[in-house]
């Protein structure tokens, strides 16, 4: 299916149940409708290979296809293959969006997980598979797919991919190949230069002294 | 009056973890809600008239020293929903700072007087006859000293903002260099997760430690909850005490005759809603703008390195008046993690590509000059900020974006990144009406972000038609002012801190 013709389908389905700006507001019940019936032409919720793998212990505050989601993703959209930059699975990147996603509230958290479900099925209609089961070139190709698609599409795609890419990026070990200095006033011993004086004040009938520090 | 006790370093606040009691009473004569550029500065203007004033702050203190120039960690530290604040669509990131000091203590230190032509309208349209400029001069004049606001000088002019500065020339453009509210600066490129040593002149290290000096009491970790009022006039707050892992520490009831709501343009809002207060014109929450502002990065030849030298460095200012485009383009620095956001120039391979050249970019700011069509709401439960870019204001938006491509392009770059979430690339002029053109007003389309939310509460002479009078007070509520950005009748353009000091400093000085 072409990316216009997907676009155009996944926007219809997604209109059957909501209004394209509530996405994110609704509630788990109805995004999980949409996921259903989005999924529904070629069986709901298509098994994946990786259903049967396990997670790391540490991954609590992701479910099982999350974690397999941001690991695909992890390892289609970060390459390093002919660069000096350090490869992804040498930094907490799953770990890190975890630790993003705990900040969201129980509400919101729960319909991008919703979210993530369709982004994961939809990939149904245009390979068959799930997107945890998609090759590098493909994943890729589908982000890039989603990002010229539908409202819906092109949310979910931006999402995944900040989130990737800000937990990669964050981890001081991938700043040294491009050079990125990091924090620098403790290096260059910058001193401190504590509180401003107060302001000259024509009115002001009282003395100036230096108390402690709080 | 009291002796004042200035101290040198650090701030006296209370915290989450002082307390010891379920439950405090306070009495004030005045409470201020926010200690971000409104809050701070009433506070001081009020306590040094003798007034026994409280500062209740949602977020919590962060000493300086506690900075980490790590940006996603201050994201999740010091701002506003851990940074994950948007509108409705998600879209929009709202940027504000959410810890003692507010957003001034994370903003890029830039300061511009409110524009002539912006009080104009004002006077026009709000009835706000008496907010000249001749009226505001002084004011702008006292904080400007106050708080070391200077013209950048050549050394606070880094790499990309030489290079914007050339290609400006080049192309006959008024540029010119920022101000910013800084004492020596240490060209660390890291203002929008705090100036760790102390050089940003923000609340945190003015205005606050000056209130306290004065006798000020500030309350960290402590959100009000609701504005009391008895027969039209305010005498009070309460709020709720909370600890950092979440728990609830105490409540809290401050009585005063007199409330300051500076809590920012969204949170205020909401506040006034929870309470039920000073909305007889329908207007609270609503005439929400943002300056919606996007990042334009562009490769160059030669390495720029964006996060080193000072943040922003100069702007251009050639469409600045509506009539010319209503936008101004400042010349940004920026992170990895920031960099990684704003582009879109493929996925996998060529986004690696794109960030491994991390040093051949430079970023430009855009602000434009957005009409006031969103608004706040509170649900009961949540907050929404419903704002979507609108249809009058998207033209602006691609005129800023082509003249940032025109500029970068001028300045010697050789790709322009349009932030948008499909891969756009201009590599010359004859690409720039095609891929801007092409972009569609559609959410989740442009990769947008605000420092700046302001409207909500705006000022006006007809109480059916706006929330507060020229001197701060609520139509509705004696006692009851209001003194952040969410005064702003209309957007500004330009950053709005140095508004948000003089105004406070004016609303104050009446007060007392």
């Amino acid at each position: 299916m072409n990316s216009h013709l997907q676009s155009r389908r996944i926007s219809a389905v997604w209109q059957q149940g909501m209004a394209r700006r509530r996405f994110l507001k609704l509630g788990l019940f109805g995004v999980a409708g949409v996921a259903a019936v989005a999924a529904g032409g070629f069986a709901l919720l298509r098994r994946s290979p990786l259903d049967d793998q396990p997670v790391p212990p540490w991954a609590t505050g992701l479910s099982a296809a999350e974690f397999h989601l941001f690991e695909r993703a992890r390892q289609a959209l970060l390459p390093v293959t002919g660069t000096a930059l350090v490869h992804s699975d040498k930094v907490p990147v799953v770990q890190n969006v975890q630790q993003t996603l705990s900040y969201l509230d129980p509400v919101t958290r729960k319909e991008l997980g919703t979210g993530l479900g369709l982004f994961d099925n939809a990939a149904v209609f245009s390979h068959g598979c799930r997107f945890v089961d998609l090759d590098d070139a493909q994943a890729c190709e589908f982000f890039d797919r989603w990002g010229e698609g539908s409202v819906i599409q092109r949310t979910l795609a931006t999402v995944i991919k900040q989130l990737v890419y800000s937990a990669y990026w964050q981890e001081e070990a991938t700043w040294a190949p491009v050079e990125f200095d990091g924090p620098v006033s403790d290096r260059w011993g910058l001193p401190y230069l504590g509180n401003a004086p107060m302001p000259e004040s024509p009115n002001m009938a009282s003395t100036l002294s230096e108390g402690d520090n709080a | 009056m009291s002796e004042v006790k200035w101290q040198a370093s650090g701030l006296k606040v209370h915290e989450a973890s002082d307390v010891t009691e379920s439950h405090l009473e306070l009495q004030a004569d005045v409470v201020v809600v926010g200690s971000g550029a409104g809050g701070a500065v009433a506070a001081y203007e009020l306590a040094r008239k003798g007034k026994k004033v409280i500062v209740l702050e949602a977020g919590p203190y962060v000493p300086s020293q506690d900075f980490t120039e790590k940006f996603t960690n201050s994201l999740e530290t010091l701002y506003q929903d851990h940074g994950g604040q948007t509108n409705s669509s998600g879209d929009l990131l709202v940027l504000q700072g959410a810890c003692v000091g507010g957003s001034t203590v994370v903003n890029g230190c830039v300061c511009f007087r409110t524009p002539d032509f912006i009080l104009e309208d004002w006077q026009r349209d709000f009835g706000l006859d008496e907010l000249t400029r001749d009226e505001l001069a002084p004011y702008f004049d006292e904080v400007e000293k106050n708080l070391s606001v200077h013209d950048n000088g050549p050394h606070e002019i880094a790499r990309h903002g030489w290079l914007i500065r050339a290609g400006a020339n080049k192309l006959g453009w008024s540029v010119k260099p920022l101000k910013r509210n800084i004492r020596e600066c240490g060209l660390t490129g890291h203002c929008l997760s705090g100036c760790k040593t102390e050089r940003k002149q923000s609340m945190l290290v003015t205005y606050l430690p000056w209130a306290v000096a004065h006798g000020a009491k500030i309350y960290a970790d402590t959100r009000v909850e609701r504005i009391l009022a008895e027969g039209g006039e305010a005498t009070g707050v309460e709020a709720v005490i909370t600890r950092h892992d979440g728990s609830q520490a105490a409540t809290l009831r401050v009585t005063a005759p007199r409330v300051v709501l500076a809590a920012g343009a969204v949170q205020s809002p909401i506040l006034l809603l929870k309470s039920g207060l000073a909305n007889r014109s329908d207007m609270v929450g609503r005439n929400f703008a943002c300056h919606p502002s996007l990042l334009v990065a562009a490769r160059y030849p030669e390495p720029v390195h964006p996060w080193r030298g000072a943040l922003l460095g100069v702007y251009v200012d050639e469409f600045e008046h509506p009539d010319k485009g209503g936008f101004v383009l400042e010349d940004g620095g920026f992170g990895l993690v920031e960099m990684s956001m704003l582009a879109e120039p493929g996925s996998g391979a060529p986004f690696m590509d794109y960030m491994a050249n991390a040093k051949y970019l430079a970023g430009l700011v855009t602000l434009i000059h957005d009409h006031n069509v969103g608004r706040i709401e509170w649900d009961g439960e949540k907050k929404k900020i419903d704002y979507q870019l609108s249809d009058m204001d998207f033209p602006s938006m691609q005129r800023a974006i082509k003249a940032a491509a025109r500029l970068h392009l001028a300045s010697g770059a050789t790709e322009v990144y349009v932030p948008a979430s499909d891969k756009r690339v201009i590599r010359n002029e004859g690409d720039i009406d095609r891929e801007v053109g092409g972009l569609e007003n559609l959410p989740q389309h442009l990769r947008m972000v605000s420092y700046h939310p302001q409207g909500t509460c705006r000022m006006g002479a007809d109480p059916e038609q706006s929330v507060v009078k020229a001197n701060g007070e609520t139509h509705d509520v004696r006692g009851l002012y209001v003194a952040d950005a969410s005064l702003l009748p209309t957007s500004i353009i330009v950053n709005p801190q140095i508004t948000v000091y003089a105004l406070a400093t004016r609303i104050a000085r009446h007060m007392a």
